[in-house]
């Protein structure tokens, strides 16, 4: 039974390694396939059938079967260098077409790096950008005010849902029951389907619900602190010694008292310290949101960008690398000083 | 002699599978102190948790004064565990709170959830905590931090915090396995004066015979999750000894 398993998924591998090769040869080494040309479905079946055929032999005949590698069914003991693993060579076959394919297609060129019109536009910017329009300070301060409490709000509000949501997406505190496991997996569903939505979407969503403006970027910064900060605060939780929990149950006390003396003094140090990292992100994704309208210096930034006032960009810079540095200074030493 | 808790045929098998008590029958009488012995896994600390409840017997009976306790649930329970205090291997205490404040956690479930979040302790609680505090002898220490102090005087917090419950009972999970021989002794002896002053009756699981024989009232040993024998202290020769603990074994003793 898991020996039949074991040798499928060894096929699948090779199915699906070989019929990438193929495809890699075949689209963007011989046909140099570009968005254009759209795909070509009938073609793809083609590739996937030879793919197939190209997989079956190197799983079944040949020795260069990576599925297997992978599944450690080869006897390594005995194999001396790379010589003696053949499979291992096709491995970096793989790798090095991969590496080719992919300088085509970010469309690497020393030529448009090192061109008469590409210096030029080089050098424009950077004496602009090295040449920051002061005049324009009081607004760069008053902006990047404004990123700084938008992150905070943003961090405040996320943290009481967090907090709550991490005791039930914490495995030992929710592996008694059932009905405990049940919602431990829907809410660690949520967690990671939201934290896995950028906050740059977030902001786009936001931006059409409640208007563009600081607003708009909180509500994004806070629904990601919220999924982010609950998943680190649980995987706390499940790290913490099961003893005073279990000292707690023993005296009698409610499930809420075993909860805040058996767990919260254990994890309330971290809980802090995680906070305070998270605020010292926040600001430096508050800047990136506000090029999508999230409100404070970022969307400053994205009115000078889209006017080409590169003096002014060039001041706003220097005050978000201030604040930033400066935030990631003051949150290293806070949290140092709380282990 | 009045009888306190009636295991019969009592199971305990873990979702793994594992069945760590196979049908273990024995009664424990008021005022007694009563010693559990046997080899690492064979079933003691399943035995002491499942006398109050922190694992599920998953078979067989548990009475406690006459009545069965297998099915309590919720408040019930809560009120049963109340009455057996327990101290473990490792201490448990709360980690970054005072010595006080762990003392003050005997009394969870006689205080409400709002009030013991809020530190709100009645005056007679606390009275009481500094009073015991004073009789495991660590008066003067009640504001220091539980988890810097050492072993022994953990050990003795966790003796308070177990009193505070005014318990009839008190479990003790290999009281005396990370401490020092000395210091072992000091512990053992308070164990000794709350079964004879306070009338508590203790039942213990310990390592070493010597303490056994001269703390212990009565024995009762436990292999592979049976009961392989019951009787007192001095009843445990050498014959005894390697059938409970198997025949390389050679007993260590700690004075």
């Amino acid at each position: 039974m898991k020996k039949k398993s074991t040798a499928f998924k060894t096929l699948l591998i090779d199915f699906l390694l070989a019929s990438y090769l193929v495809l890699c040869i075949d689209s963007f080494i011989f046909t140099r396939h570009t968005m254009e040309n759209g795909i070509d479905w009938a073609s793809f079946g083609v590739v996937l059938l030879i793919g197939l055929i190209l997989g079956l032999i190197l799983n079944r005949v040949s020795k260069l079967s990576i599925g297997k590698m992978f599944l450690k069914e080869y006897d390594t003991s005995k194999a001396r260098g790379i010589g003696q693993k053949p499979y291992a060579i096709l491995g970096l076959v793989i790798l090095a077409v991969t590496f080719y394919v992919g300088v085509l297609v970010t469309e690497l060129s020393f030529y448009e790096f090192f061109s008469q019109a590409g210096i030029q536009g080089a050098t424009r910017i950077f004496t602009a950008l090295l040449n920051p329009n002061f005049e324009v300070l009081d607004q760069g301060i008053l902006a990047v005010i404004e990123t700084i409490y938008m992150a905070f709000i943003a961090t405040a509000f996320s943290l009481p849902f967090a907090f709550l949501l991490s005791f039930f997406a914490a495995r030992n505190l929710m592996n008694g029951s059932g009905f405990g496991l049940t919602v431990y997996y829907v809410i660690r569903f949520f967690l990671n389907v939201s934290r896995s939505i950028e906050p740059l979407v977030w902001a786009i969503i936001f931006s059409v619900w409640v208007g563009i403006g600081p607003f708009a970027g909180m509500l994004a910064l806070m629904i990601h602190s919220v999924s982010s900060l609950a998943k680190l605060y649980s995987e706390q939780i499940e790290n913490i010694s099961e003893g005073p929990l279990e000292a707690m149950t023993a005296t009698g006390a409610h499930p809420i008292q075993v909860i805040w003396y058996g767990v919260v003094p254990q994890v309330i140090l971290p809980f802090l310290s995680f906070t305070i990292y998270r605020w010292d992100i926040n600001v430096r994704m508050a800047t990136v949101i506000g090029l999508v309208g999230g409100g404070g210096i970022g969307t400053l930034l994205m009115q000078f960008q889209g006017l080409a006032r590169w003096n002014e960009v060039g001041l706003l810079i220097i005050i978000i690398a201030a604040v930033v540095w400066l935030m990631d200074f003051l949150s290293s030493k806070i949290r140092e000083s709380i282990k | 002699m009045e009888n306190l808790f009636k295991l019969d045929k009592l199971e305990k098998t873990y979702p793994n599978g594992v069945r760590a008590l196979k049908g273990v029958s024995f009664d424990v009488n008021k005022g007694e102190f009563l010693v559990i012995i046997g080899l690492s896994g064979s079933g003691k600390s399943t035995m002491l948790r499942c006398l109050n409840r922190i694992h599920e017997p998953t078979g067989g009976d548990l009475q406690f004064k006459g009545k069965s306790v297998v099915s309590l649930k919720g408040r019930e329970l809560r009120q049963y565990r109340s009455k057996i205090g327990m101290i473990f291997q490792h201490f448990n205490l709360v980690p970054r709170k005072s010595v006080l404040e762990n003392v003050l956690t005997g009394t969870l479930s006689r205080t409400s959830i709002f009030k013991s979040v809020f530190n709100m302790y009645s005056d007679a609680d606390r009275q009481k905590a500094l009073e015991l505090i004073e009789v495991v002898g660590l008066k003067g220490k009640e504001m220091h931090r539980a988890d810097n102090l050492s072993g022994g005087q953990q050990q003795r917090v966790s003796i308070a915090r177990a009193l505070m419950q005014d318990p009839e009972v008190l479990l003790a999970d290999e009281p005396v396995a990370s401490l020092d021989p000395a210091t072992s002794h000091s512990v053992m002896e308070y164990l000794r004066k709350i079964q004879q002053q306070y009338g508590i009756t203790v039942i213990c699981n310990l390592h070493f015979l010597s303490l056994v024989r001269e703390y212990g009232t009565r024995v009762v040993a436990l292999k592979g999750g049976e009961k392989m024998f019951e009787g007192s202290p001095s009843e445990i020769d050498e014959d005894w000894f390697k059938r409970i603990y198997g025949e390389q074994a050679v007993e260590v003793t700690i004075n």
